[in-house]
């Protein structure tokens, strides 16, 4: 009988224990931006900083980063992986009163959105200068630690099987020969599948582009509702082409998968990966002081680039020496980000309805 | 003999529930198995409807050797303690469940559902739910729907043992007219000294799972087989209907 | 108030009298305590959905443009939903019942085998099932294609249906087998003995017995479908529903107010079968009240039944050999490596499997642990108040603690960070948030199982303990609880087993500090590390199975100790 009093007092302590263990960290009133500390140099000492950075990030490879910021600074790093659509959502539900610091990684349509929203702190330091322009916000309120690419990946087995040549550019995509046969993801839930919907509009002009959309559309399978879908479909011999990111993880799957990369002839469509600190944040200085941590001194740098297999820090920072690119930068197609978060709703409901009229005829 | 049962043996694991046991029973007529709980006579029961089978032994009625039929095909129906009616079912459907297996037209099986209703003072009750009538009256039912089947042998597993004593009394009485009526061969286990009394053509006392006695009641009344029997029965007097039948058991008490 | 109440009797008057006092202020307490949690935890987040979907709460004023646009578009995701939830609750009805029906009537080693399976299969790590059911059944599926030579695209509405089907089975069936065992055995013996044949009694007494479970079974499975976004979202193609669609709007367009009116478009079918839930509940305990609840198995030759029995046995058989293949396929998967489609064993994914950190796993079982004690706990009082007590307002707290049934884990989740992230309920980033969420998200079949038990405590004994002086506490602590040991258990293996792999609700509500396994597993999943991610769901399994029997243990050597 005793046991079930004590399970009783438990759970009735059980909320205000746990409320007092967890609330400490969110109670302190976040610093105004005003009197954080203006940087002075490019690898200023390390400001007074203290307690836990709490980072979003896209993946759990970090670990060694954050480790080396809490060597040279004392603060602890805690992260977690999230999508940035989830990102955004939970920020948006928080109504300012975010739960984390630091936003690691993720489609920077996602970045602009937030920023518009008022939701991201303004970062400034004097090494932003050596960045690239293009690849940061112009305010200092996100900036990029790298880019994705993206391309086709194959699966050979399966085109051999189907008798289907291998496509070279977004042009051959259209081919009737590949109906059923491409995936792609949502552009609302991937970054990279968006940048290639608004690459390819801005390369093609608006009524082309749509066109060509309207074309490719007959050949998707269907539109993945996750931005791995695409690649994972492929590796398992579920679908012939995908239209993913292409990472140096990917080639590794060319090694122990049937599969092969294309590199589309007629232009890479890319996307910056977003870093910015969240406004309003428990522990914004130490945010702010990671973003300038990072990017001043080219060690972290190359460490993120091992760390990542990405080779995009050597377009963010051209000066930075011991990364090379193993593409040319020339077939990178030209996008104009600042179009980017401005049509981002447009695009979304046109291709609804593009995907939208689609499914309803698979329906039925 | 209508039922022979010949040298019944059943165990239980270690435990030898009921050990040869032999009797017989004339057609039409009413036999009460007494005897205290835990004597074997609900296992008996059992394995003449065939709801277990026995260890070794044989089981003929009408000539016929049922030891081996399973329960749906033996020409015996069995009114259970608990009454096990269908909760799902009106009264009728309840009564008239058997003869869809006999084959029995639709319309026929109504018009002998609601004579068997008649027959327990239930007609009115036809379309009604078990949830929705008494103890005593779902008692009825399961009477009328053990009996509607027209079986050779109807079994009766203590079935007034959840009725209160002005209800037994009645019920008993009911039972035993429509025995006489329908010329039923009746099996009655009990461990109601006075119900054995009064229902039974023939009784069996049972105790430790084998047969001590078996005889028409008012012989063992008059020459019980051991001290045991005489105190178990304890009778102390009879009182006599005028028509003769016996009223009722006026007993020691505490004698069980 | 550990003392029972009369041994206090030989003292003065006023000292019993003030225990009594106690004792009312305590149960008074506790139901000030359920309720105002139910309010709290369910009621306040639901509310912040209702308002934001009004676009009442985050700054634009009110306007129902959210709603016009739901119901402009997504009328055909909202048709496809109904369609895959009525035919996946079917099939999925048909698989649990047979289910059932064969578990009841096996004895030995076959029904432990099946049972262990059952058991194994309450653990359904989030995305592996679904990923083994490509694996297996795919286009180029290790069965359709390599062993059939099949050729088929699961990617629709079909490969929805099967997929939920067959993943909500272990839940219902275990519920199923409980109204089985109170089956009152003599309507079995009756009828055979009036003459049906095995076939017959199934089809005219154990089936129509278990209408009223079967239909519960049929709703709760549609709710369930309907409420699912996974399993569309991975593996609908181009099938969508009305919950992968919410899905879509919170991690796609971050639409908060559009996100939350197809929620509340989501609620009315579930609310109105929660009600056709009440009634048929009713029903079913009146055909088995009265019964003897012994737990004993069904005697019933299923394989003499006829085309039914049959049915029955090759339904079940399916369900086994599929559910066998599919965990099999998982724990397989982290052990095998692919090189240009041939397969070969390797360790290395299992030395991956011991780099995750050991706290993470501890902190998930800690608090699977504290939400399947407590919430166990909550739900057999609440069940208690809501059944035997006279509560105001009992149907509306009943339905209230239903509706995070009724809603995708996603916006549950969401739906805590717009009620806790101000004082003074600011609860953000904390553990209580988390367990609270995952355990009000469960309340709802947790109380289920304990009402359903409840029947199994006969109301007399509430009487006969405040008969002999014990006050509405001591009914509470010796009869309730301990009546509701059987309930318990199954309570708390369900509550256990969807601890330990709950993403959707809580992937907002997490503290990156406090990284739970099953965050571990999405993170193999994002870098589409499958094997990695199947041995993490195979550790997560055992682990619950572990715990699980540990538990089962130690309230069998309690129950022990109590009866010497």
């Amino acid at each position: 009988m005793k046991r079930n009093i004590l399970a009783l007092s438990l759970a009735l302590a059980m909320g205000a224990s746990l409320t007092a263990c967890g609330g400490g960290s969110s109670s302190t009133p976040a610093p105004s931006a005003s009197t954080a500390v203006e940087p002075t140099a490019s690898q200023a000492a390390a400001p007074e900083l203290s307690g836990t950075m709490k980072v979003v990030a896209t993946g759990d490879i970090y670990g060694p980063l954050f480790e080396q910021f809490t060597a040279d600074t004392g603060v602890d790093v805690e992260y977690i992986s999230m999508s940035s659509g989830e990102v955004l959502s939970k920020l948006r539900a928080e109504g300012g009163t975010p739960s984390a610091d630091l936003w690691f990684g993720g489609g920077i349509d996602a970045f602009m959105s937030a920023k518009d929203d008022g939701l991201l702190e303004q970062v400034q330091f004097d090494a932003a200068e050596d960045l690239d322009p293009t690849y940061r916000d112009a305010d200092g309120y996100w900036y990029s630690k790298g880019i994705t690419i993206v391309g086709f990946l194959l699966n050979n087995g399966l085109m051999k099987d189907l008798g289907l040549t291998d496509p070279t550019s977004w042009a051959d995509l259209t081919d009737s020969q590949y109906a059923g046969e491409i995936v792609m993801s949502n552009p609302a839930v991937s970054g990279t599948n968006y940048a290639v919907v608004n690459a390819l509009l801005q390369s093609l002009g608006d009524e082309e582009g749509w066109n060509y959309f309207t074309a490719l559309n007959d050949n998707i399978a269907y539109y993945g509702k996750r931005g791995s879908d695409p690649k994972n479909k492929v590796t398992s011999d579920e679908f012939a082409i995908g239209i993913t990111y292409i990472d140096r993880s990917i080639e590794a799957l060319t090694e122990e998968n049937d599969v092969s990369i294309v590199y589309p002839t007629d232009g890479i469509p890319w996307v910056p990966e977003g870093v910015a600190v969240f406004k309003n944040a428990d522990n914004v200085d130490a945010a702010k002081y990671f973003v300038e941590w990072l990017f001043s001194n080219d060690d972290h740098l190359r460490t993120l680039a091992e760390l990542e297999q990405k080779d995009g820090s050597k377009l963010i920072k051209p000066s930075l020496e011991g990364v090379e690119l193993s593409y040319d930068p020339s077939i990178l197609m030209k996008e104009d980000l600042s179009q980017f978060g401005a049509q981002r709703e447009d695009i979304l409901a046109k291709f609804e309805t593009l995907m939208g009229d689609k499914a309803n005829v698979a329906d039925e | 003999m209508y039922l022979e049962l010949s040298h019944l043996n059943k165990r239980f694991e270690d435990r030898e529930v009921v050990k040869d046991l032999s009797f017989g029973l004339e057609r039409g007529e009413l036999l009460c198995i007494l005897g205290s709980s835990g004597c074997g006579k609900t296992t008996t029961l059992n394995m003449i409807g065939g709801f277990l089978r026995p260890d070794g032994g044989q089981i003929l009625l009408d000539g016929e050797d049922i030891t081996d039929l399973p329960p749906e095909r033996r020409p015996v129906t069995t009114v259970f303690q608990s009454y096990g009616l269908f909760p799902h079912m009106t009264v009728l459907q309840n009564v008239t469940y058997g003869l869809k297996f006999q084959g029995c037209p639709r319309a026929e099986a109504r018009k002998k559902g609601l004579r068997y209703l008649e027959m327990v003072g239930l007609k009115d009750y036809a379309a009604a739910r078990i949830h929705e009538i008494s103890g005593g009256e779902q008692q009825r039912v399961a009477l009328a729907r053990a009996l509607i089947v027209e079986p050779k042998l109807c079994l009766l597993d203590e079935p007034f043992s959840n009725l209160d004593a002005a209800l037994r009394v009645k019920m008993r009485r009911e039972l035993k007219t429509l025995q006489r009526d329908l010329d039923m061969t009746m099996v009655f286990v009990t461990h109601d000294q006075e119900e054995a009394m009064i229902l039974s053509d023939h009784m069996a006392i049972m105790r430790e799972g084998r047969l001590i006695q078996y005889d028409r009641p008012m012989e063992i009344y008059h020459h019980p087989a051991d001290a045991f029997v005489a105190r178990f029965l304890g009778v102390k007097d009879l009182i006599w209907e005028p028509d003769g039948r016996l009223l009722k058991v006026i007993r020691d008490g505490g004698a069980e | 108030m550990n003392k029972p109440a009369f041994q206090s009797r030989g003292k003065r008057v006023s000292s019993k009298e003030a225990l009594f006092r106690i004792g009312e202020g305590v149960d008074k307490l506790v139901l000030l305590f359920l309720l105002g949690s139910v309010c709290l935890f369910v009621l306040w987040p639901m509310t912040c959905i209702l308002l934001r979907s009004l676009h009442l709460s985050g700054g634009d004023g009110f306007t129902l443009s959210s709603y016009v646009q739901v119901w402009t578009k997504y009328q055909s995701a909202l048709r496809n939903s109904l369609f895959i939830g009525i035919v996946s609750a079917l099939l999925c009805t048909l698989f649990s019942v047979s289910a059932a029906v064969f578990l009841s009537t096996r004895r030995g080693w076959m029904k432990g085998l099946c049972m262990a399976v059952l058991l194994v299969c309450m653990v359904s790590p989030p995305f592996v099932s679904s990923l083994a059911y490509i694996q297996l059944y795919g286009r180029r599926g290790w069965i359709t294609y390599r062993l059939l030579g099949l050729s088929w695209d699961p990617y629709n509405s079909w490969g929805v249906i099967w997929m939920q089907a067959l993943s909500f089975v272990p839940m219902n069936a275990l519920f199923l087998i409980g109204i089985l065992s109170k089956l009152d055995g003599g309507s079995l013996r009756a009828a055979r003995d009036l003459g049906a044949r095995p076939g017959a009694i199934l089809r005219d007494v154990v089936l129509p017995l278990m209408r009223p479970g079967i239909l519960v079974c049929l709703l709760l499975s549609f709710v369930r479908s309907l409420a699912d976004f996974g399993t569309p979202v991975i593996i609908g193609g181009r099938s969508t529903t009305l919950a992968a669609e919410i899905y879509l709007q919170v991690v796609g367009y971050s639409d908060l107010e559009k996100s939350s009116a197809m929620n509340m478009f989501l609620l009315v079918p579930s609310i109105a079968f929660f009600f056709l839930y009440r009634a048929l509940m009713r029903r079913s305990d009146r055909l088995t009240e009265g019964a003897r609840g012994k737990q004993e198995s069904l005697s019933l030759p299923l394989f003499r039944c006829g085309p039914l029995g049959w049915l029955a046995v090759a339904m079940s058989l399916l369900f086994f050999v599929m559910m066998t293949l599919q965990y099999g396929c998982i724990f397989l998967s982290g052990f095998l490596k692919s090189t240009k489609g041939v397969y070969s064993f390797t360790l290395k994914y299992w030395h991956q499997l011991w780099t995750i950190s050991g706290s993470t796993m501890v902190r998930s079982v800690i608090y699977s642990l504290i939400v399947s004690l407590g919430g166990t706990l909550f739900a057999m009082l609440f069940a208690y108040y809501m059944e035997r007590r006279r509560v105001p307002g009992r149907s509306l707290f009943d339905c209230l603690v239903t509706l995070p049934y009724m809603l995708p884990g996603t916006c549950f989740g969401i739906g805590y960070i717009l009620a806790f992230n101000h004082a003074p309920l600011k609860l953000t980033g904390t553990a209580l948030i988390v367990m609270a969420n995952m355990m009000f998200k469960q309340l709802p079949t947790s109380t289920k199982i304990c009402s359903a038990s409840l029947t199994q405590v006969p109301v007399y004994l509430e009487k006969a303990a405040r008969d002999l002086g014990g006050g509405q506490m001591a009914v509470v602590r010796d009869v309730i609880l301990p009546g509701l040991r059987p309930a318990f258990l199954s309570c708390f293996v369900y509550n256990f087993s969807s601890s330990m792999t709950t993403a959707g609700s809580i992937i907002f509500l997490i503290d990156p500090g406090r990284q739970l396994a099953v965050f571990k597993l999405f993170d193999a999943v994002y870098t589409g590390d499958y094997a990695l991610a199947s041995l993490i769901a195979s550790a997560i399994t055992v682990i619950v199975l572990a715990v699980e029997g540990l538990v089962f243990l130690i309230s069998w050597k309690g129950a022990a100790r109590r009866v010497s």
